[in-house]
């Protein structure tokens, strides 16, 4: 191209010389891998021929009527609730605390984001040696409080497994929480505060009649970055309990993995991942919805 | 209904002073105005009065209880903010009953004192409204219904008109004035603008950079300002300053000034020699063809009602009121005089009225 053609369509009112690459990257990494997901799903690998086959519906009917994957359902719910809830809880409150403009909390809120530099699969297996019921400090200190038998593993006991994975979970993100709410709270206007101090409000009603509802869109942005990103959770229960003991801690990213990977059910996995993909697509938008805030 | 009383009062933040010595005392339905420009410290006056800022120094008395360290719930006072501080996620009838809601009154008085304040504030179509949803006028009327079903023992405005356009704003003020005088509540204004405390005040109390300059009614502040200061401030057109010195004429005391002698009251404390400041108020001086002071005509404004000539004299702009239909040729000789009466005379050095 010479200099004169690169000017021409530099200087043209057509917004597709500027388009066009996003558009390229968003066809081959988003568009074309989710198609090929459709149409993987009505299809099924065959090892000893090396093919695809064409089976219809039957990875839809089979999914179904799968026992492991509605388990892994309702575990992947339940690690979304519990986890979003407390990550709300806390990280509102710490961030409430941390707003204060003590001495050495400028130092404490640089030192909390640092949780989140390390990669997921790390801070899985510092948790994974914390909880190992020989060595473990986390069940050492457990046992010393009477909270757990010391011969009790705690991802190696059904009852005990989610929320192990699930302490993990939320010592590393929790901090991003208190990260979205701190600048949702720098952001809050004083005056509404001075008023209702006046008005004889007490903390706790401001909190309540002001805090909250101001605080809406940003909590709820908070929930939906989260909340997307929890219904996938893989990297703590892979490295932690590889889903067990049992399927006590088997979330469907697992599954699809493990069925793809494993098993080689390249067509059952691509069903699996599809089927979750549409669970988070409804609920993100149910979620907006509801969420909508009018102030 | 209470007295608030301010003795030797004074602020600091950390080893700044703000405020020293400031005393003075509010009665009872009291319609009181700090006047002052921005930075005079009567915006920190009134902070401190509602307890949202702490008070460094002296006692503060709020119908004879001292509630320096008193918490602001607990001094039975209501404030209309400059920018309104209205709740933005409630709506205007929650917003006017949250401090109703608060305090436990029962849901049937509640509705009474809502319905009745949107009524008297014409905001009974609004109240299911956000306030984003309101213009500013409204918002500016929801905060003062917030402050009026209080039933406070104060009221205190902190330039509650600064944001609305000029009409809404002389609207405003004959609206609360009003309020005023059916309510009777004690009340503190915080403003900038003179004319709002010319209109509104039954005393009003200037301040300058901390201190108080003048307290006294609207009509003693504009008559006999108790300094330079306060006759610059006081007053729609600005007041003509004139440097001079007293003489002794004909018997009779006078001012000699670049611009001509003026005579000055029998009865005045200057005294011969003294170097002085006079103030001639625009709407004073007439034009008098056989008049001391003399200028040379630059422009005339006409406000509707009248005009204002600008001369250059020779101590520089000089300013008269005069009729609208009167016309003056630019650079034409004028000569002006004044009642002795109506001369203020202030000491050069100290700016203190003589």
């Amino acid at each position: 191209m010479s200099i004169a053609q690169v000017k021409r369509i530099a200087i043209s009112d057509s917004p597709w010389p500027w388009l066009l690459p996003l558009v390229a990257l968003l066809v081959v990494f988003t568009v074309y891998p989710l198609v090929y997901n459709v149409w993987l799903s009505f299809h099924e690998f065959v090892p000893r021929q090396r093919t695809l086959k064409f089976v219809g519906m039957a990875n839809w009917v089979q999914l179904v009527n799968d026992g492991r994957f509605w388990g892994a359902l309702g575990v992947t719910f339940l690690y979304f609730f519990i986890a979003l809830t407390v990550e709300i809880i806390l990280g509102m409150s710490v961030a409430m605390l941390l707003d204060a403009e003590l001495p050495g909390f400028a130092a404490l809120r640089a030192i909390l984001s640092m949780t989140l530099v390390i990669p997921p699969a790390i801070a899985g297996m510092m948790f994974l040696l914390m909880e190992d019921a020989q060595f473990g400090v986390l069940s050492y200190f457990l046992g010393q409080l009477g909270l757990l038998d010391k011969s009790t593993p705690i991802l190696g006991t059904s009852s005990l497994a989610l929320l192990g994975v699930l302490v993990a979970e939320i010592w590393q993100w929790t901090p991003f929480m208190v990260l979205i709410f701190m600048a949702g709270l720098r952001s809050l206007p004083s005056e509404p505060y001075e008023a209702a101090s006046i008005d004889g409000a007490s903390s706790f009603q401001m909190f309540r009649r002001l805090t909250l509802p101001m605080m809406s869109r940003v909590i709820a942005v908070a929930v939906l970055l989260r909340g997307i990103d929890l219904f996938r959770v893989f990297d703590y229960v892979f490295v932690m309990t590889s889903g067990g003991p049992g399927t006590a801690t088997y979330t469907v990213s697992l599954y699809a993995w493990q069925q793809t990977f494993s098993f080689l059910k390249w067509g059952y996995g691509a069903t699996l991942s599809l089927t979750s993909l549409v669970i988070v697509m409804v609920m993100a938008n149910l979620f907006i919805r509801v969420a909508k805030v009018r102030w | 209904m209470a007295t608030v009383e301010y003795q030797r009062i004074g602020k600091s933040f950390g080893a700044f002073t703000i405020m020293r010595d400031i005393s003075f005392e509010i009665a009872d339905q009291d319609f009181v105005v700090l006047l002052g420009p921005s930075g005079c410290g009567k915006t920190t006056l009134l902070r401190m009065t509602a307890g949202l800022e702490s008070v460094s120094e002296g006692d503060l008395l709020i119908d004879g209880n001292r509630v320096n360290n008193l918490h602001p719930r607990d001094r039975n006072i209501a404030m209309v903010f400059q920018n309104y501080a209205l709740y933005p996620t409630m709506k205007v009838y929650e917003n006017i009953s949250f401090s109703l809601e608060v305090a436990k009154v029962a849901p049937a008085e509640i509705k009474r004192r809502v319905e009745w304040a949107a009524e008297t504030l014409n905001l009974t179509p609004y109240l299911d409204r956000y306030p984003k949803e309101l213009s500013g006028g409204q918002r500016q009327r929801v905060a003062m219904g917030r402050a009026m079903v209080r039933e406070a023992a104060v009221f205190l405005f902190d330039e509650p008109l600064s944001n609305l356009d000029a009409k809404l704003r002389a609207h405003m003020r004959t609206e609360i004035r009003q309020l005023h005088n059916r309510l009777k509540t004690t009340t503190v204004y915080v403003t900038h603008d003179q004319i709002e405390a010319m209109t509104m005040a039954d005393k009003i109390v200037v301040m300058r950079a901390g201190k108080i300059e003048q307290i006294g009614s609207p009509d003693a502040v504009y008559d006999r300002p108790a300094s330079k200061y306060v006759a610059d401030f006081i007053g729609a057109s600005a007041i003509n300053f004139l440097p001079g010195t007293v003489v002794v004429a004909d018997g009779r005391p006078a001012v000699d000034t670049a611009t001509g002698r003026v005579a000055l009251e029998a009865t005045t404390t200057a005294r011969p020699g003294e170097k002085v400041v006079i103030g001639l108020r625009p709407t004073d001086v007439v034009v008098d063809d056989a008049g001391p002071l003399a200028a040379k005509s630059v422009l005339v404004e006409r406000l509707g009602h009248d005009a204002q000539l600008f001369c250059d004299g020779a101590d520089g702009r000089f300013t008269v009121s005069v009729d609208k239909t009167a016309r003056f040729a630019e650079g034409s000789d004028v000569r002006f005089s004044i009642p002795p009466s109506k001369v203020h005379v202030f000491n050069a050095e100290t700016e203190a009225r003589l």
